[in-house]
């Protein structure tokens, strides 16, 4: 039997937090308390920048900032105004929030190299401000006389107790941010960061999901900005520069990316280096610059992802119990249905004068299988772009189920029922199959924070989703691959997690892009039998393909196109003969040399 | 009048910072990837001329070519450190990479030269020349034909060298410079040195009317990407221009209102730009073959 701790790195990671927790207490000195106290507030802040760095995968450099400013909120609050700790707390959350969600609002929407800039932006902002706004900051010099932390009346005393008090936040906060990403939610984030187009073809909405975590990274630096101030006494301008956040990037990272216990190791072990490295006295942060070089080189995973490794190769794991398979259908398929499933019309899409797609206008009836031919470069791929919503069209439109998608967003496609598959693989390499098809229900189960926080302490949406996900590997005859990651199977087999993951989302369409592409003769033959099983239960299908002997019997009628345009469209015995699908694929002079 | 006068020093500042800028873009361009130590080499390349002018008492301009070359050994071996070992990586991981080094860079300027603030030579010597009500000071003039200079080097070296050919090759496309036959590690190995001595002379230049401490590259570095946003990511010539608009808007807005104004109003138009034009966004995701 497995144990619960022998699961994964528990046990070490027990012995290293006991080791953490004795070593203050061990030297027992007023000192030693009040650098574990100091690495609390670091944890909050490092386990707070690994929602927003570490999972949502954006590189934020307002860390430090949004941290500065809840230390100056308490400060002010305290110390100027005599507030208690119960008012001013709350309030050193609530202001780095806010000014979250206004740099979020143009910030978030943009690639990470602008997304560092624009947030490099808002601290260097902060940082002036404190210095010049002597009136309400104390300029250079800061604020001094913070009152302690004071809960009900009492205050809690240095050493010892105020260790305890910062740490059991921190605590909280690392068990808050553990539970909200260990089920599905967490895996959405995985997914995203690694494969964001795949991601929006599930569902899932990127920008909702980096929202969410840079309001909570600043939630978390508030939180360890205010503690910090009231555990020092004091604050200066120094706690909104610079090294702050670069600490908090170097905590991060050496302690394992998307890892909260690698943001809680990274900081006990970053806010001991400078005392244990007291021979480098003030450069001590030339050995932070150098660790974090050397991490990111070396070993990107961190210490955290160094230790899961060391347990994977030293001691296996058995995979765990595969879940009982348990389809759970949501989606009503509504009974009076369009006549016309999908309807594009005109669609046209030009790349710098070149035209991909000319005036493309097709139906898909629902029920229907539909096959989309053409040479290499004719639009296929494209045109499946601009239906699924990564490319918007220069003209035309499109309808999905009596609804005008043109401008839709592609997400809010997937969630409105139209799946795809992508022609590269599109799977995670560490996910493993089984998780990777229960991602195709982040969009039922809901993709929000809210319901990541409702989801229960046994993660009742990963739960679902799972059993669902084993039936629909089971239905494509890889239920034994279920546990097995994604990077380490075969070409076939990763085919099919990914029409699995697309099932998922209980789909009225399904576009398969290229599906038979490198299988063998008898496996594109029993792919193509589960198929036809699949249309049998009313899956609508549309499939661009290029191996006819796999195209020809599955489906009922074919589209041909060549260079942008729709050149014959037929039953598949029609397009075979047809002259100008002849002419597409093989140039004018074969299409002479076959009338011969 | 002051406008006027406020224009020649935002240009002299300008003309620094688009040589901060076009390093920038050029690594940029040569590896996809973000150098954020660019203006912690502005820096070194400041403490550079310092140490060199303790050495020998000479004016900046005879130091120039010295600072260059001591730069551009510096940029190699970053290169060697930040770059190369994580060239298959994504760009993030240089972006850390780079972080790291200007940590480095920073906490070894202060270690060896002191956190005050310390003072290059000036290129030519100190004169102010008065001029109506205007008073130009000889610094001023040339750190605008320095700046120029170096600026129509690199422009020459790109269009009418086979070596900037080369470069470009490599910047645009390095798999096809590479069946080519183009060294493309060595072009963006020589890139990244470029790019130092590029940043080392906007050091020297700023080191003596500006000063130079170890902390100075961190408004640098916002100041050169912001320009590199603004002119259009990737662009040269974009950067360049962008860098003399920045530093105009610097100098303007903080003689009429406060540094923190001018900073705070400066990165307002920059988010209003990256929400009118998030050229990224549809130039990057879409662009992506699915």
């Amino acid at each position: 039997m497995r144990g619960w701790l022998s699961t994964g790195i528990r046990l070490p990671l027990i012995a290293l937090a006991v080791a953490l927790a004795a070593y203050p207490l061990l030297l027992g000195n007023a000192y030693s308390f009040r650098l574990a106290t100091l690495a609390g507030v670091y944890a909050l802040l490092a386990i707070g920048y690994q929602l927003i760095f570490g999972y949502a995968g954006a590189l934020s450099l307002a860390q430090g900032c949004f941290f500065g400013i809840g230390a100056y909120v308490s400060a002010i609050l305290a110390s100027r105004l005599g507030w208690g700790f119960l008012l001013s707390f709350p309030l050193s959350l609530a202001a780095p929030v806010a000014l979250a969600a206004v740099v979020a609002l143009p910030a978030l929407r943009l690639e990470s190299h602008y997304l560092a800039l624009a947030t490099l932006g808002v601290a260097q902002v902060a940082l002036l401000a404190a210095v010049n706004w002597q009136g309400l900051t104390g300029g250079a010099n800061g604020i001094a006389g913070i009152p302690p932390i004071a809960l009900f009346g009492a205050r809690v005393p240095d050493g010892s107790s105020l260790m305890l008090v910062v740490w059991l936040l921190a605590a909280a906060g690392a068990f808050l941010a553990w539970h909200l990403m260990r089920g599905l939610y967490g895996r959405m984030f995985h997914l995203m960061r690694e494969n964001d187009i795949a991601a929006a073809a599930l569902g899932i909405d990127r920008a909702r999901l980096r929202l969410a975590a840079f309001l909570l990274s600043a939630l978390y630096a508030g939180a360890a900005g205010a503690l910090y101030a009231h555990s020092e006494g004091v604050i200066s301008p120094g706690a909104l520069e610079f090294p702050v956040m670069v600490a908090c990037l170097a905590m991060a990272v050496i302690g394992g990316s998307a890892r909260v216990s690698g943001a809680i190791l990274g900081a006990v072990l970053l806010v001991h280096l400078p005392e244990w490295l007291r021979v480098l006295e003030r450069s001590y942060l030339i050995a932070y610059g150098a660790a974090l070089l050397v991490v990111i080189i070396a070993a990107p995973w961190g210490l955290i992802g160094a230790l899961e490794r060391l347990r994977a190769r030293l001691l296996p794991e058995l995979p765990p119990e595969p879940p009982a398979p348990r389809l759970m259908t949501r989606r009503t398929r509504a009974s009076a249905e369009a006549a016309r499933l999908l309807e594009v019309e005109g669609l046209a899409i030009a790349f710098g004068g070149l035209k991909a797609l000319d005036g493309i206008t097709l139906s898909v009836r629902p029920g229907e299988l539909l096959g989309l031919i053409g040479p290499n470069g004719s639009g296929k791929t494209t045109l499946v772009n601009v239906v699924s919503g990564l490319y918007r069209p220069s003209a035309g439109r499109i309808r999905f189920a009596g609804q005008d998608i043109t401008e839709t967003a592609a997400y809010r496609r997937a969630r409105l029922g139209l799946a795809r598959s992508f022609q590269s693989t599109s799977l995670v390499a560490e996910m493993t199959a089984l998780d990777s098809v229960a991602l195709g229900r982040a969009a039922l189960e809901g993709t929000g924070l809210a319901s990541a926080l409702a989801s229960g302490w046994r993660c009742a949406h990963l739960a679902r989703a799972r059993g669902h996900a084993m039936a629909l590997l089971d239905g494509l005859g890889i239920a034994a691959f279920a546990a097995r990651s994604c990077g380490e199977l075969p070409h076939g087999i990763k085919r099919r997690v990914e029409i699995a993951r697309a099932l998922a989302l209980e789909p009225r369409l399904l576009i398969l892009d290229e599906p038979a592409a490198g299988l063998g003769a008898s496996e594109a033959a029993d792919l193509r039998g589960r198929l036809e099983r699949l249309a049998q239960g009313g899956l609508t299908l549309l499939v661009i393909e290029h191996n006819m002997p796999f195209l020809m019997p599955l489906v009922e009628r074919m589209i041909c196109l060549d260079d942008g345009r729709l050149i014959a469209e037929g039953k598949p015995a029609e397009i075979r003969g047809h002259p100008r699908v002849i002419e597409a694929y093989l140039g004018r002079t074969a299409r002479a040399g076959v009338r011969q | 009048m002051e406008l006027l006068q406020l224009t020649i020093d935002g240009v002299s500042l300008g003309a620094a910072y688009a040589l901060v800028a076009l390093g920038f873009v050029l690594v940029l361009n040569a590896t996809g990837a973000v150098n954020f130590a660019a203006g912690d080499l502005v820096m070194a390349g400041g403490f550079t001329a310092v140490a060199l002018a303790e050495a020998f008492p000479l004016p900046g301009l005879a130091l120039l070519p010295l600072v260059l070359l001591l730069m551009a050994a510096l940029g190699l071996v970053f290169s060697l450190l930040a770059y190369f070992p994580l060239m298959r990586r994504p760009p993030t991981a240089v972006f850390i990479s780079t972080i790291a080094l200007g940590v480095i860079l920073q906490n070894a300027a202060n270690a060896i030269f002191g956190a005050a603030p310390r003072k290059a030579p000036a290129l030519l010597g100190e004169h102010l020349y008065h001029l109506g009500g205007l008073s130009i000071g000889r610094q001023s003039l040339a750190i605008v034909a320095v700046a120029a200079a170096l600026v129509l080097a690199q422009h020459l070296l790109f269009a009418r060298t086979q070596l900037g050919r080369s470069l470009r090759a490599t910047a645009q496309d390095r798999e096809t410079a590479e069946a080519l036959g183009i060294p493309t590690l060595r072009m963006i190995a020589l890139t990244f040195m470029l790019a130092a001595a590029l940043a080392g002379a906007a050091g020297l230049l700023l080191a003596n009317r500006y000063f130079v401490e170890p902390t100075r590259g961190n408004e640098l570095i916002v100041s050169a990407y912001m320009a590199v946003v603004i002119g259009g990511w990737g662009s040269l010539p974009g950067a360049v221009l962008a860098a003399l608009l920045i530093a105009l808007f610097q100098v303007i807005v903080s003689a009429y209102a406060s540094y923190t104004t001018a900073t705070a109003l400066l990165y307002a138009v920059l988010l209003a730009a990256l929400v009118l034009r998030p050229k990224g966004l549809f130039g990057e995701a879409i662009g992506r073959r699915v």
